[in-house]
């Protein structure tokens, strides 16, 4: 049974009178344990298509089954729960708080599962430890480099143990040695069985994973299995 | 989760300290202002709890119903036999103590030192009746014999220098002779909040030694006294109106019959009666007069409340305004938030906390400004309230609870707004802010609309109150100084002094009189029939030079002449207000006889002699009532009113003063100017337009300080588009317009509302006064002026800082 099930997803725009298309006739299976990475010219809708993969954005047509459930048919009650649960996000920006720590960052997402003190502050201690930030764990986000921020924010992207890891250009804003770093600590995640779905320009870190697929004009051109 | 928050909470707050100054100082102040009116209301409604039986003491009423009035009048002053008939005749009435209050200050000697001391009087049963704990002395019989006398602790100290007074001696002075009393008891000093306040009580049997006494002892149709009842635990008598009625039936058996044959009375019931008023109630209730500490108006004490919550909500408005201004910059982290996981619920708990948390931190501020600004209150409102932390537990709940209700008011709709952004948008940088809706923008303007009417209504008090005070009241009142004679033997003594004072050089007149012009008691009435309707007039006793001392000019008739004898027993003049009371016209008026003036037949009915002006003796806010004057000889002048001729009147006072140690052995020269009393009358005129002035100061100060903050945010958030219109050639003016439009839009919305609702307000109150002043734009054009103008030098400051920023750096940044 495949994790994520897209069966002719559309989604356009209005403006005016006019219709843009962003995405059409999108059918995609991709099962837990993948590493796929979406390419595409910029306007492609690769976002978009993230996006509605992590509940952030729906469509205007078409059917996605989460782990054979219908996404949009649910409640959103239910809906949250998965995203909630499942889902872990990494930005081309960061995107950290920029009032709490490093510390504090990672720790937010725990908050909001309701996960108790002292097993919070083991994870939080585990992951530093394994990015080797902890002895940054007291400083603001905007003490950081942009690759140490970027680092925090996978770490408080996986913190939860998501099942599924959305990541969005998550090295479009770093230099390659710094982005070097991100992809290997994806690669690691996907080798202890983490799914991923990556968005990058970059054909190099697109061998990092385990699948391709190229978009254009908002229609899948390319569907690739690369071996690594 | 919460410490969580409240790091994000302070970091923010603490990052944009400006806006944080901001809000935390106009609300603190906002709930300053509500926290003492608070305290204030909590006082007024507090009054006499202090005695543990506060719901079984009451006090007696009479309560006389009219044929043409659905009011019924209640008054206090109560026949001398009252107290013990109901104690009598009615099982339900444990105790009762029959009460007189000082009448002025009576002279004192102690150890020879002549002083003044006011003197109440009271049953023994006063100490079993209320809760005074007597402090030294005889604890259980305080009042027992004739010449017994209780003081307070202060008024022991002040006579004695100690405390423990007890045993010592008080001479107190009746007619010519001292009189020595005993004091058996001292007791604790009378709490700020009780109606009954006194100095020194003196036992109410003496009354009766007296020769008026006597008259009173037994007599029903004499009223000088406050009588108050202790009823037994559980008694309905208060509700149990037939009751009371059966009572009122027995000791004036033919009454009803009288009013209605008389055709005073027609509708159902008796037409006089009594009422037990609950002691806990008296200081409230406006029509009560008590005779003892004066009563509060509730409908005063709510809208104290309203316009400080007024100045509440301005505070809040600006935490409100500003939490949305700023907004854009909070946004990103509600849209992070929700992607990790967050619901709605969170964020809505973590912004109202945030609100709340700087709610609190400024009620911390706020006690801190109370108790520094409460003897400045109490001196505004004229007040005796005192700020103990011990005591003041419901104060402190309340102000938590008001508190905490800001806090929530001013956070949710920013929560709301904040935490219902869509987080995709938020985060693709695709949503757009302004720096207000149309909700935040009505906000402003009602700051602006309360700050401005409040503005307008101080100005218009004002000018109401110079207009009472500056108007011509029908006599010459500057110039005049009143002799206070109080005590003194003015049949003999007040002739020389007369003498002595015109004696001096310049003195223009002297008059002497039975009472002063201007005091709150400065004034008689009497009450009679004559034969057809009930009268009654302001009375005064006066001597011939009155008119001629005062400057009352006569319309006809004449003046009293010390030449013709008739004028000491029968003669009266009356003012043209009495004429059209009783329909006369002048010519009819002169020679008239005043029928039923007296309640016996065998004494001369007073007749007409004279008609004068109508002047205004009682404040220029009332219309002018009928009012007679007499020289009855019966009567004693008590007051000296002297003209002295314009200039410094320094060297007349030392003159006078002189004039009066000569003839007044003993007796203290006191005196006051008669203008300044009559302002006196404005007092609660003068203390409203403070009250109002403040309320209308503070509130368009903090809605000032919300503007600077908005400005300041906006101006930020448009520094790369006014940088972009710099480099396309714009001038700081230009620059400066672009900016402040917005505002001045939303300032000068605010004040055409604030103008008709104030205008309507304003001529209301003014319909209370007989002589009023015409409310005109030019009022209201300086109110809104002021208001305008505060706003744009408050909006300018920002606005010219960013004009004249360097376009390049605005740029760059971006
Ligand atoms: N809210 C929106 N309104 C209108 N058009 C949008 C909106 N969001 C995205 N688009 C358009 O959809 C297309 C795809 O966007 P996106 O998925 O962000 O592309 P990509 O990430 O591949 O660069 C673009 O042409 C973009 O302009
Ligand atoms: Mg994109």
């Amino acid at each position: 049974m495949p994790m994520i099930q897209l069966s002719n997803i559309e989604r356009y725009y209005t403006t005016g009178l006019q219709k843009t298309w962003v995405l059409r006739q999108i059918n995609l299976n991709i099962n837990a344990g993948e590493f796929v990475t979406i390419m595409g010219p910029s306007g492609a809708g690769k976002s978009t298509l993230l996006n509605i993969i992590g509940m952030l954005d729906q469509p205007n047509n078409g059917e996605f089954l989460f782990l054979d459930e219908p996404v949009f048919q649910m409640k959103e009650r239910h809906r949250n729960e998965l995203h909630k649960q499942y889902m872990g996000f990494v930005f081309q920006a960061y995107h950290l708080i920029d009032d709490l720590t490093v510390y504090e960052n990672i720790e937010t997402p725990l908050l909001y599962r309701k996960i108790k003190k002292n097993e919070r502050q083991s994870i939080i201690a585990e992951l530093l430890d394994r990015f080797n930030m902890v002895a940054k764990k007291d400083l603001f986000p905007s003490q950081l480099s942009g690759g140490q921020q970027q680092i925090v924010g996978v770490a408080r992207a996986i913190a939860a143990k998501p099942k599924l890891l959305l990541a969005d250009e998550p090295t479009g804003n770093l230099h390659s040695t710094q982005g070097e770093v991100i992809m290997d600590l994806f690669k690691q995640l996907h080798a202890e069985g983490m799914t991923i779905i990556q968005v990058t320009h970059s054909e190099k870190y697109a061998t990092y994973g385990s699948r391709i697929i190229f978009l254009e004009d908002g229609f899948v051109r390319n569907d690739e299995r690369i071996g690594s | 989760m919460w410490v969580n928050y409240l790091k994000a909470a302070m970091r923010n707050l603490a990052k944009q300290k400006l806006l944080t100054l901001i809000n935390i100082s106009g609300l603190s102040i906002g709930l300053a202002c509500s926290a003492l009116f608070i305290l204030y209301a909590l006082n007024e409604f507090n009054y006499d709890r202090f005695h543990p039986d506060v719901n079984r003491i009451f006090e007696v009423y009479r309560n006389t119903g009219k044929i043409d009035d659905p009011d019924r009048s209640m008054d206090t002053y109560l026949p001398m036999p009252l107290g013990p008939a109901m104690k009598t005749d009615l099982v339900d009435v444990e105790e009762m103590v029959r009460m007189r209050g000082a009448w002025g200050d009576e002279f004192i000697r102690v150890d020879g030192k002549v002083g003044k001391m006011p003197l109440n009087f009271a049953d023994p049963s006063f100490f079993r009746v209320f809760n005074f704990p007597i402090l030294y002395g005889n604890q259980q019989h305080p009042l027992q014999d004739h010449n017994d006398l209780v003081l307070t602790r202060t008024t022991a100290v002040r006579l004695f220098g100690q405390e423990n007074a007890v045993g010592r001696t008080v001479e107190i002075r009746n007619g010519e002779e001292y009189v020595p009393f005993k004091v058996t008891a001292i007791f604790a000093d009378i709490p700020a909040q009780s109606s009954i306040q006194l100095d020194a009580l003196a036992n109410y049997e003496l009354l009766s030694e007296t020769a008026a006494g006597e008259r009173y002892q037994n007599h029903w149709n004499r009223s000088s006294f406050q009588t108050f009842v202790k009823l037994v635990p559980g008694s309905n008598l208060a509700q149990d109106q037939p009751r009371l009625d059966a009572f009122r039936q027995k000791y004036y058996p033919g009454e009803e019959a009288e009013r209605r044959s008389r055709g005073l009375w027609d509708r159902e019931g008796i037409p006089v009666t009594y009422g037990l008023m609950p002691m806990a109630q008296i200081h409230t209730n406006p029509e009560f007069f008590n005779g003892f500490a004066s009563p509060a108006n509730p409908e005063t004490i709510w809208l104290l409340i309203a316009i400080s919550l007024g100045v509440l909500i301005v505070a809040c408005i600006n935490f409100t305004t500003l939490a949305i201004g700023r907004s854009s910059g909070r946004a990103r982290e509600v849209g992070i938030r929700k992607i990790i996981g967050s619901k709605k619920r969170h964020l809505m708990f973590q912004f109202i906390g945030e609100s709340v948390l700087l709610s609190l931190a400024s009620a911390l501020i706020a006690i801190l400004l109370v108790n520094y600004l409460l003897p400045a209150f109490n001196e505004l409102a004229n007040t005796n309230i005192d700020f103990n932390f011990n005591r003041q537990l419901l104060f402190f709940l309340v102000i938590g609870g008001l508190t905490f209700i800001t806090g929530v008011l001013a956070g949710i709709y920013p929560a709301m707004v904040l935490s219902s952004f869509e987080p995709l948008k938020i985060v693709q940088g695709k949503l757009r802010f302004s720096s207000g809706n149309t909700f935040t923008r009505s906000l402003v303007v009602f700051q602006f609309v309360l700050s401005t009417a409040l503005i307008c209504a101080t100005l218009i008090i004002l000018k109401q109150l110079n207009y009472l005070k500056s108007s011509y009241p029908g006599f010459n009142k500057e110039n005049v100084v009143i002799v206070n004679a109080d005590g003194v033997d003015t049949r003999t003594i007040g002739p020389r002094f007369k003498q002595n004072v015109l004696a001096i050089k310049g003195i223009e007149g002297v008059s002497g009189s039975e009472l002063s012009l201007g005091e709150g008691t400065g004034w008689s009435r009497s009450g009679w029939n004559d034969g057809t309707e009930e009268r009654s007039a302001y009375e005064y006793f006066v001597d011939p030079d009155f008119l001629k001392v005062m400057g009352i000019e006569l319309v006809t008739g004449r003046n009293f002449n010390p030449e013709i004898a008739a004028d000491t027993i029968n003669s009266v003049v009356v003012n043209e207000a009495f004429l059209r009371a009783f329909n006369w016209t002048p010519e009819e008026a002169i020679g008239k006889e005043l029928k039923g003036y007296y309640e016996s037949a065998e004494r001369v009915l007073p007749r007409v002699i004279g008609v004068v002006k109508d002047f205004h003796y009682r404040p220029m806010s009332e219309e002018v009532s009928p009012q007679l004057f007499h020289q009855f000889p019966d009567y004693l002048p008590h007051k000296y009113f002297i003209r002295l001729p314009s200039g410094d009147p320094a060297p007349y006072l030392t003159a006078i003063g002189k004039a009066w140690d000569e003839v007044a052995n003993n007796i203290p020269y006191n005196y006051a100017f008669l203008d300044e009393n009559l302002d006196r009358f404005y007092q609660s005129e003068a203390r409203w337009s403070k009250i109002i002035g403040w309320a209308g100061g503070i509130s368009i100060f903090i809605a000032c300080l919300g503007l600077f903050g908005l400005s300041l945010l906006s101006s930020m958030s448009r520094r790369k588009e006014l940088g972009v219109r710099k480099v396309l050639g714009a001038d700081v003016f230009a620059l400066i317009y672009v900016q402040i439009r917005n505002y001045f839009v939303l300032v000068a919305l605010g004040i055409l509302i604030a103008v008709p609702i104030t205008w309507y307000i304003m001529h209301g109150w003014l319909q209370h006064f007989a002589n009023r002043i015409q409310v005109g734009p030019g009022i209201f054009f300086i109110g809104a002026a002021g208001s305008l103008l505060l706003a744009f030098v408050t909006v300018l400051f920002n606005s010219l800082k960013e004009a004249t920023h360097s376009p390049i750096e605005a740029i760059q940044n971006q």
